[in-house]
């Protein structure tokens, strides 16, 4: 290259990045500059430019701005734009502050001479993220949050054969129909073209509300004009369709034919997918700080979820998981860090996490168990792993757990023997303190590590409840102190004062106090499971519990859940921290009659329990 | 209108003289030359296809003294080309003054590894043919190339040159406010439109500073110039 060049090639050459760059590649690259001159004032790219161009600044200052003029960022001598060098993917506006110097390189050309550099290549493509870091990182989550719904197309979950029959059959014939097939809706075809839909819907509403013959055709209470999909749309076109248009099942179309069947069940089961995908995500992640960014996905599938309609069991078992992948992948990373564990040991979940009852947001409750074989030099190992997990956990959003229940507390990092003590003295010697500790150590899961450990104890944890009336009974009625608003027939007795004012704290007066009996059923009756829906299934029928008190117990419990997830879903979707406050402005009038029937639910257990003793 | 009329008739002298010029021209790189058509006088300013051009001499005087160096590059939509950047130390006789030699800092050594000025001339008519020349200070490059086609070919064609020393002096003529004539310096006019600072005496290096200087310039400008406006 000619020797002339040699003040640009230094420039270029002290350039970040391109200082990796021996001469005779930067002086490829210099023969690739173009020299253009931007007023004040005018906007990048250069009028008559459609090129993706990377442009250096050579003197002067440019500025990003937002879609909304928001100003992102300045550039000045010496600084790199890389924003035309792709298609452009954000709404960036990039305008000459003063008047400006620029080198414009075209990008593919610069990719080509540099291709046998990745670290170069890599800060070009780095840079590009840090500058589109706020709106990429979301793009990223959004479409792992949608990939399920975006990537699935209704090919892949519609149901098939669908149950069809002609114009002419009779409502009552169509009704035993779809009993026998137990579907929810027929299709009505004449010479395999589909006229439209009938639903249980439509046979309650439109035939026996109306007193509509049940001889007549089926014809005169579908729906006609009915919106179908076609086969090949994605998941997420026939969510926005039944969304807009109310509806919960869509025909699926081939070409003119009828193929099958979309309803908004199988969507929601495909939606689970989510916290699969999330999981797998979690899985490759190499560093914490990857953990932490993939854990602001957490928050928008719980948002999704709960405005799909799942179920509070769903996206509790779903989050659950989800932490739990956390915590193993924290936990493999400190193995690697630390070597391998020197005795048999156990990560434990305690509390919402265990009960696989989590939501967002939640604090971290953790403990470790630990083979006997413990020997006082192995101590440090295991403080290390507490501390680098319960570190990690926080960095992912988990708090830390204001009453210190976390592996990193000495006295929650214990050997088995002494978990088996730590549980005799707190069924032996219920002092308020223990039974405070029991709604928590009560509900424990292993999440990593060897499950026996936990699970001997737990069979001789439950032996000795179900044998210690005196246990059970001060935990009722230690229980029984959480009472669900008293005076909710006329009203609701609200928070009267601080920042929750004439709130109702949805957890503790209504969630907490079945979580508590379901607990009480559990320990009383030997049952080892966590969780209180199941709790609450498998108590029915026990002396503790009647099927039917069991089954209101668990309708109150999910519709509460159900409650408190709506109100946190509109709290993230606001941006604010979700909470437990339930304004009763946020219900409808059915909801509050709901409310006040889960509460009287409530109230008669409780009240029977204390009649027990 | 005038001036119009008078630039229109100097532009169709150039064309005029191509033309003619061209009938007698010996075959080879002046003929090549000449058998391109300038550009249009009208034509906008993004769309004139120009090379920037920049002399290095041991002197003033275009007999007397020699072409050093030469340096050009093409400024094609608005844009400094700098893939077509050229830049050619050319072989002359005798040895060079110690003064100069710092002025320009083409040594001995470089000069008597350089190219033969026929050569250099050659690449440089190749270059030029059919787009207008770029220059600060017109006089040097025009005495100089003239000078050296004479000697190589026997006559010297017509050349249209925008020179950046007069279009910013226009300007400044135009305002009241009397200016210092170092200030229609190379470096000076830069410094004036915020231009980074140059390592001058290098002809590649001036050629792109005077080109850079031009795009500054014209960016000023509420409406674009055309090519009659900037024309010397």
């Amino acid at each position: 290259m000619d020797s002339a060049l040699t003040e640009i090639s230094d420039f270029i050459h002290a350039l970040p990045a391109m200082e990796l760059l021996p001469s005779q590649i930067i002086e490829q690259v210099v023969k690739e500059i173009s020299i253009c001159y931007v007023r004040r004032g005018q906007v990048l790219p250069p009028r008559g430019v459609s090129e993706h161009n990377l442009y250096i600044l050579r003197k002067g200052a440019l500025s990003y701005a937002s879609e909304n003029d928001e100003l992102l960022a300045k550039y000045g001598e010496g600084d790199i734009c890389t924003v035309f060098c792709h298609e452009p993917q954000d709404n960036i506006k990039v305008c000459a502050e003063e008047d400006t110097l620029l080198y414009s390189i075209h990008y593919p050309t610069f990719h080509k001479i540099v291709k046998h550099y990745p670290d170069v290549l890599a800060f070009f493509q780095h840079t590009a993220e840090q500058r589109l870091s706020k709106k990429m990182l979301q793009v990223n989550e959004d479409a792992i949050v949608n990939s399920s719904l975006l990537n699935s197309t209704v090919e892949k979950f519609y149901h098939s054969p669908v149950v069809s029959v002609s114009s002419s059959t009779s409502i009552k014939q169509a009704a035993i129909l779809m009993t026998e097939e137990n579907f929810s809706c027929l299709v009505i075809v004449d010479q395999g073209q589909p006229l439209g839909i009938v639903t249980d819907k439509d046979i309650r509403r439109r035939c026996v509300a109306q007193g509509l013959a049940t001889e007549q055709p089926v014809s005169a209470i579908m729906t006609d004009n009915m919106t179908t999909i076609d086969i090949k749309s994605t998941a997420y076109d026939a969510l926005l369709i039944m969304t807009q248009q109310h509806i919960h099942h869509l025909p699926v179309m081939q070409n003119t034919k009828l193929v099958g069947m979309v309803t908004v069940t199988d969507l929601m089961n495909n939606e689970g997918q989510n916290a699969v995908n999330i999981t797998s995500v979690i899985h490759k992640a190499k560093t914490v700080a990857e953990l932490s960014e993939i854990s602001h996905m957490i928050p928008k599938l719980q948002i999704r979820m709960a405005k799909l309609g799942t179920t509070a069991d769903h996206v509790g078992k779903s989050i659950s998981a989800i932490t739990m992948a956390f915590t193993i992948r924290l936990i493999e990373m400190a193995e690697k860090l630390l070597g391998p564990a020197p005795v048999p040991f156990a990560w434990l979940a305690a509390g919402s996490q265990a009960r696989q009852e989590q939501f967002v947001h939640s604090d971290q409750d953790n403990a470790l168990i630990i083979s006997n074989d413990l020997k006082p030099e192995h101590e440090y190992w295991f403080k290390d792993l507490a501390t680098f997990v319960c570190d990690g956990l926080a960095a992912c959003g988990f708090v830390y757990c204001p009453g210190n229940v976390m592996a990193t507390n000495p006295k929650w990092c214990q050997t088995q023997a002494k978990w088996h003590q730590y549980f005799t003295q707190w069924i032996h010697n219920p002092e308020p303190k223990a039974l405070m500790h029991c709604s928590i150590f009560f509900d424990l899961s292993t999440v990593y590590g060897d499950s026996h450990l936990l699970e001997q104890v737990r069979e001789k944890m439950l032996k000795a409840t179900q044998l210690s009336t005196l246990f059970i009974a001060h935990l009722t009625k230690n229980a029984l102190n959480l009472r669900p608003p008293l005076g909710f027939f006329r009203d609701f007795v609200l928070i009267q004062d601080g920042e929750n004012k004439a709130t109702l704290d949805i957890k503790h007066n209504g969630i907490a106090p079945i979580v508590d009996l379901a607990r009480i059923y559990a320990l009383s009756e030997g049952i080892a499971c966590v969780n209180t829906i199941e709790r609450l299934k498998l108590a029915a029928g026990t002396p503790s519990l009647t099927r039917a008190s069991a089954a209101n117990l668990i309708a109150a419990y999910e519709f509460l859940s159900m409650l408190r997830m709506t109100h946190q879903a509109n709290k993230l979707q606001q941006g604010q921290q979700p909470n437990n406050y339930l304004s009763p402005k946020e219900l409808s009038k059915l909801e509050r009659e709901h409310l006040k029937d889960a509460f009287k639910v409530i109230k008669t257990l409780q009240d029977s329990r204390q009649s027990t003793f | 209108m005038l001036e119009h009329h008078f630039l229109f008739r100097s532009f169709i002298g150039y064309e005029a003289q191509r033309k003619r010029m061209l009938k007698s021209a010996p075959a080879g790189p002046l003929r090549t030359f000449l058998s391109q058509p300038f550009p249009a006088l009208d034509t906008p300013f993004e769309d004139i296809e120009i090379l920037a051009v920049d002399f290095e001499t041991t002197g003033l005087d275009a007999v007397k003294d020699k072409l050093l160096s030469v340096g050009c590059v093409d400024v094609t939509q608005q844009q400094i080309k700098l893939a077509s950047s050229y830049h050619a130390i050319i072989h002359t006789q005798g040895s060079l003054q110690a003064d100069n030699v710092t002025i320009h800092q083409i040594t001995d050594d470089q000069k008597d590894q350089g190219q033969p000025l026929a050569d250099v001339i050659a690449q440089l008519l190749e270059r030029l043919a059919g787009k207008v020349m770029l220059v600060h200070f017109a006089r040097i490059e025009r005495q100089f190339l003239r000078q050296a086609c004479l000697e190589l070919y026997g006559m010297a064609p017509p050349l249209p040159i925008i020179d950046t020393l007069v279009v910013a002096k226009k300007m400044l003529d135009k305002s009241a406010v009397a200016y210092d004539p170092s200030q229609l310096r190379l470096a000076a006019l830069r410094a004036k439109y915020h231009l980074p600072d140059h390592y001058a005496h290098n002809a590649l290096n001036d050629a792109i500073a005077t080109a850079e200087l031009l795009l500054a310039i014209n960016a000023e400008r509420q409406q674009a110039l055309s090519l009659q406006q900037l024309i010397l």
